[in-house]
């Protein structure tokens, strides 16, 4: 499978789980949907625990700009006060629409389970057809040492009351995933 | 707390109490038809059966290796921070844990669902020993708050109603909620645990699967609860069965791959977690996780050396068995298990907690075979729920009055056959003989609850009295095929062997029929009379002689699947291999030797026949995996196939089934025979004498009744008598 079928196959299956996909040229274009996002949400802060610091003052700046709070780690004292949370993701895998995420940072999981809205970027390059295409960076990475990885399809969901679906139980109400064009720098 | 009858008559009024819930009937009713649509979406595309071979393959293997496995896992996880601990019983596990939270000095423990821990009754410990103790699966929260235990492994709630969750929630919250309004409860939820959450001093999860060969722990969950428990609290003990060992990544995959689409239809979980040893948990002094995995033997060592029964340590809890067995969409999970529910938890349940709760639910299995067909590691459950029931015999040293008849008559085919025909002349002066059906019988032989359905007479003389008169000749027979006829056939219902006569001579096919054979032997199975059913295997085989013809013709699907599959594994070592293999190969059942051996054409039917529905035996569909030859001859015999819903669904007969679990065995009937009902046909078929006397016993207590026939008998009636095939 060719490198834009996977992106469509991963678009596809993300929205079977009620995710939100776009496809978009670089992280300032990630930066003003997510400023965007909140806008529309009212949202007021926002947690990006593993956006390199390199870029994430440009999206602390934006964030001024639209008066919102920027919540810096570490997110252990303000875990009741995450409304929406932007993170990068470390690969995909477009046969479930998952987004992987390397999160041995304990930081990266609170963002992104306490946060009602998570926003999430993955690389157009890093998106494989099946897990089985991951396992060995899966196996290299558990080997090395201590570790967290999570597979994480759409937004936190339960049937748990009459089989009737509810999205947005104890993780985030809504998931966006966003596909950067551009490679790793 | 779990109550599970310890007795018969006790379980029988539990099981009334589940038939009067109307809510639960309808909820699991439509969660069965559900289920099936959106499993097979799941799997679309994928080469299933490659896939569920492939995994209990890998399984197996691992569970000749746990204590292996174990010991790699145990190096990988120390040598990254992770205390790892083996628990040889549920108490040691309870203490192992107990121990963990009070050197931890926590008061409050957030659980994340983990049938392990229900199996071993943690929360009753760790309440006992003082902690505060809050599960945070909405469902397990639910129960929970409700002190149940779950109803099913992968929905523990599924028996509650939004009404019965939203008043509970307005006692707990002491706040108005509307109680129609399911996204709301949700909400409460929600809030509730979100304190618990930032609160707790200690996380206990379960685990889908154990990776040894990195001490890596993997979870499957939807509503983010596993995340946090594992995440939030500074320390997290994982509750694992030892089986749930595998050695490498790769196959943890596999699990992962399936588990989801088999247990709920989901390509997968929301979340799915990866944990090796002592990750981040800024909470703590020193910034690390106080990380614990407990494993738990109790009986699974043991139970993975059993030759026959390591298989049931395949399973990988997605629930499918209980999704789609007939008994559990009727009276759920808290009255077809004890802790595990479903087919696998008869079987675990004898394991886990014992004879006493097994004694009554174990008997609770029609051996339809639905169960086995969705199995993704392909356990043989209906074939192990019949062990157990052996051992449950065994521990208690007292047999069922049947079981003790059918040992004695059936071994001995004079005696068993001249009682059958002793009963065929004293049952004469109760006789219907326009409807062939018994018109009354004294209550004290039969109670209320067996009236559901009209019960059959043995015919006036046995097919294998008419036989000598029948017997006849071909010059040149297109194929010689020995007939097995079958007790149901041979005695109450002859006329389907006859319709069968007059078609074999019609296609020039030669037709023998040894009188020597018998029972076939699967009443006695189902009893978990394995002497009896193999002695009477022994006779079978012996008088069928199938070496000397093409097929072994059969006209009922339950004898022609345990002459298959049952045989092979019964009297493997008892008997030369050759025969058996013969045996197995040339078993046909009626209408795949019509379409598939003999190529009828449609021109030599009558045309403009009825308007037919079709209801697949249990092993016919499963046991043969014969789908698509009995609808295609139903055409090709002049009448039209009228398709209805749930088709494959078992007709609730399941022999001594029926009788022992009258209530259960009708409400399955009823629903069948609804939906014929409403298919607006002329006639119902199916392909075993045994259904068609479920399913006529049924009509015939109803209004404006649909005939019920044998699929032998409406094709023979359209066969053109002026027109022979060539």
């Amino acid at each position: 499978m060719c490198s834009e079928d996977r992106i469509a196959l991963m678009m596809e299956r993300a929205k079977l789980v009620q995710a939100e996909v776009s496809r978009i040229s670089g992280l300032d274009a990630a930066f003003d949907y997510v400023i965007e996002r909140m806008r529309e949400r009212d949202y007021k802060t926002l947690a990006a625990p593993n956006v390199d610091p390199a870029d994430a003052f440009r999206l602390e700046d934006r964030c001024r700009k639209a008066g919102i709070e920027w919540v810096a780690s570490p997110l252990r004292n303000r875990m009741r006060n995450i409304q929406a949370a932007l993170t990068m993701a470390d690969g995909a895998i477009a046969e479930t629409g998952s987004m992987i995420q390397i999160s041995d940072d304990e930081d990266v999981r609170i963002a992104t389970m306490l946060s009602e809205l998570h926003i999430v970027c993955v690389r157009a390059s890093e998106i494989h057809q099946d897990s089985f295409a991951v396992a060995h960076m899966l196996r290299d990475r558990m080997a090395a040492g201590p570790g967290y990885i999570s597979f994480i399809t759409g937004a936190s969901r339960t049937a748990d009351i009459e089989r009737v679906l509810a999205i947005g139980v104890h993780g985030p109400l809504e998931l966006h995933i966003l596909i950067l064009e551009e490679a790793r720098s | 707390m779990i109550e599970t009858p310890h007795d018969l008559s006790a379980y029988h009024v539990q099981i009334q109490q589940a038939l009067n819930n109307p809510f639960l009937r309808t909820a699991l009713g439509n969660f069965a038809s559900a289920y099936k649509i959106s499993r097979q979406k799941a799997f679309e595309g994928m080469d299933l059966q490659r896939k569920r071979a492939e995994l209990a393959s890998a399984k197996d293997e691992a569970l000749k290796h746990l204590p292996e496995l174990f010991e790699r896992f145990r190096q990988q996880a120390q040598a990254k921070g992770t205390h790892v601990h083996l628990a040889h019983t549920a108490a040691d596990a309870c203490r192992i844990v107990s121990d963990i939270a009070r050197e931890n000095a926590v008061r409050h423990i957030i659980k994340s669902k983990s049938m392990t821990a229900e199996e071993i009754h943690l929360n009753d410990r760790l309440e006992a020993d003082g902690f505060l103790v809050t599960e945070t699966d909405l469902g397990e929260w639910i129960i929970q708050l409700r002190h149940e235990g779950p109803s099913h492994m992968v929905m523990p709630a599924i028996h509650l109603s939004r009404q019965q969750v939203g008043t509970l929630f307005r006692q707990v919250t002491g706040q108005p909620l509307d109680l129609e309004d399911i996204g709301r409860m949700v909400k409460v939820a929600r809030s509730e645990l979100r304190e618990a959450f930032l609160t707790a001093g200690m996380g206990i999860s379960g685990a889908n699967v154990a990776v040894a060969e990195t001490g890596t722990i993997g979870m499957l969950t939807n509503e983010g609860n596993g995340r946090l428990t594992t995440t939030l609290p500074g320390v997290h003990v994982a509750v694992v069965g030892i089986e749930k060992l595998v050695p490498d990544i790769d196959t943890a995959l596999r699990i992962v791959e399936i588990l989801p689409k088999n247990a709920t239809g989901q390509l997968i979980t929301s979340y799915v977690t990866w944990i090796t040893g002592q990750t981040t948990c800024s909470t703590n002094p020193d910034g690390k996780k106080i990380h614990h995995v407990v494993f738990l033997d109790n009986g699974r060592l043991r139970l993975a050396q059993d030759p026959v029964f390591s298989q049931a340590l395949r399973c990988i809890r997605c629930g499918a068995c209980a999704n789609v067995c007939p008994v559990y969409s009727k009276v759920g999970g808290h009255t077809l298990g004890h802790v595990y529910i479903g087919a696998i938890g008869l079987i675990l349940t004898y394991f886990y907690h014992g004879t006493d709760n097994t004694r009554a639910i174990v008997r609770n299995c029609l051996n339809c075979q639905a169960c086995k067909s969705v199995c993704p590691v392909n356990i043989d459950l209906p074939y192990l729920i019949k062990q157990v029931y052996r051992r449950v015999l065994d521990d208690d040293r007292e047999k069922p009055i049947k079981n003790r008849l059918v040992s004695t008559f059936m071994k001995n085919r004079t005696l068993f056959h001249s009682a059958l025909r002793a009963a065929a002349a004293a049952q004469k002066p109760l006789v219907d003989a326009s409807k062939g059906v018994i018109r009354h019988l004294p209550y004290a032989l039969l109670k209320p609850e067996h009236h559901f359905r009209a019960i059959p007479a043995l015919a006036d003389t046995p097919f294998r009295n008419m036989w000598p008169s029948l017997r006849y000749r071909l010059k040149n027979p297109t194929h010689r095929v020995v007939l097995f006829v079958g007790c149901a056939v041979d005695f109450v219902s002859p006329e389907q062997a006859l319709a069968l006569v007059k078609l074999a001579i019609a296609f020039n096919v030669q037709i023998d029929f040894p009188q020597r054979q018998t029972c076939c032997g699967l009443p006695a199975a189902m009893m978990a009379e394995e002497e009896t059913a193999v002695d009477v295997g022994i006779q079978n085989l012996e008088a069928l002689d199938a070496e000397r013809y093409d097929y072994v013709l059969t006209l009922c699907a339950s004898c022609a699947s345990h002459l298959k599959e049952g045989y092979p594994r019964m009297l493997r070592g008892k008997v030369a291999p050759v025969r058996l293999e013969e045996l197995h190969r040339k078993i046909i059942d009626f209408s795949s030797f019509m379409v598939d051996v003999l190529a009828i054409d449609s021109d030599v039917f009558e045309k403009d026949g009825k308007r037919t529905a079709y209801h697949a035996p249990c092993h016919l569909c499963r046991g043969l995996g014969v789908t698509e030859a009995p609808r295609k001859l139903i055409d090709l015999s002049g009448n039209t196939y009228v398709p209805c819903p749930e088709e494959d669904v078992c007709c609730g007969f399941g022999g001594s089934y029926s009788i022992e679990f009258p209530e259960i065995s009708a409400a399955i009937l009823n629903q069948k025979l609804d939906h014929v009902q409403q298919a607006g046909v002329d006639v119902l078929v199916t392909d075993c004498p045994g259904c068609v006397m479920q399913l006529r016993g049924g009509m015939l207590k109803r209004d404006e009744p649909v005939p019920v026939r044998h699929i032998a008998e409406i094709v023979a009636e359209r066969l053109k008598l002026s027109q022979k095939p060539s």
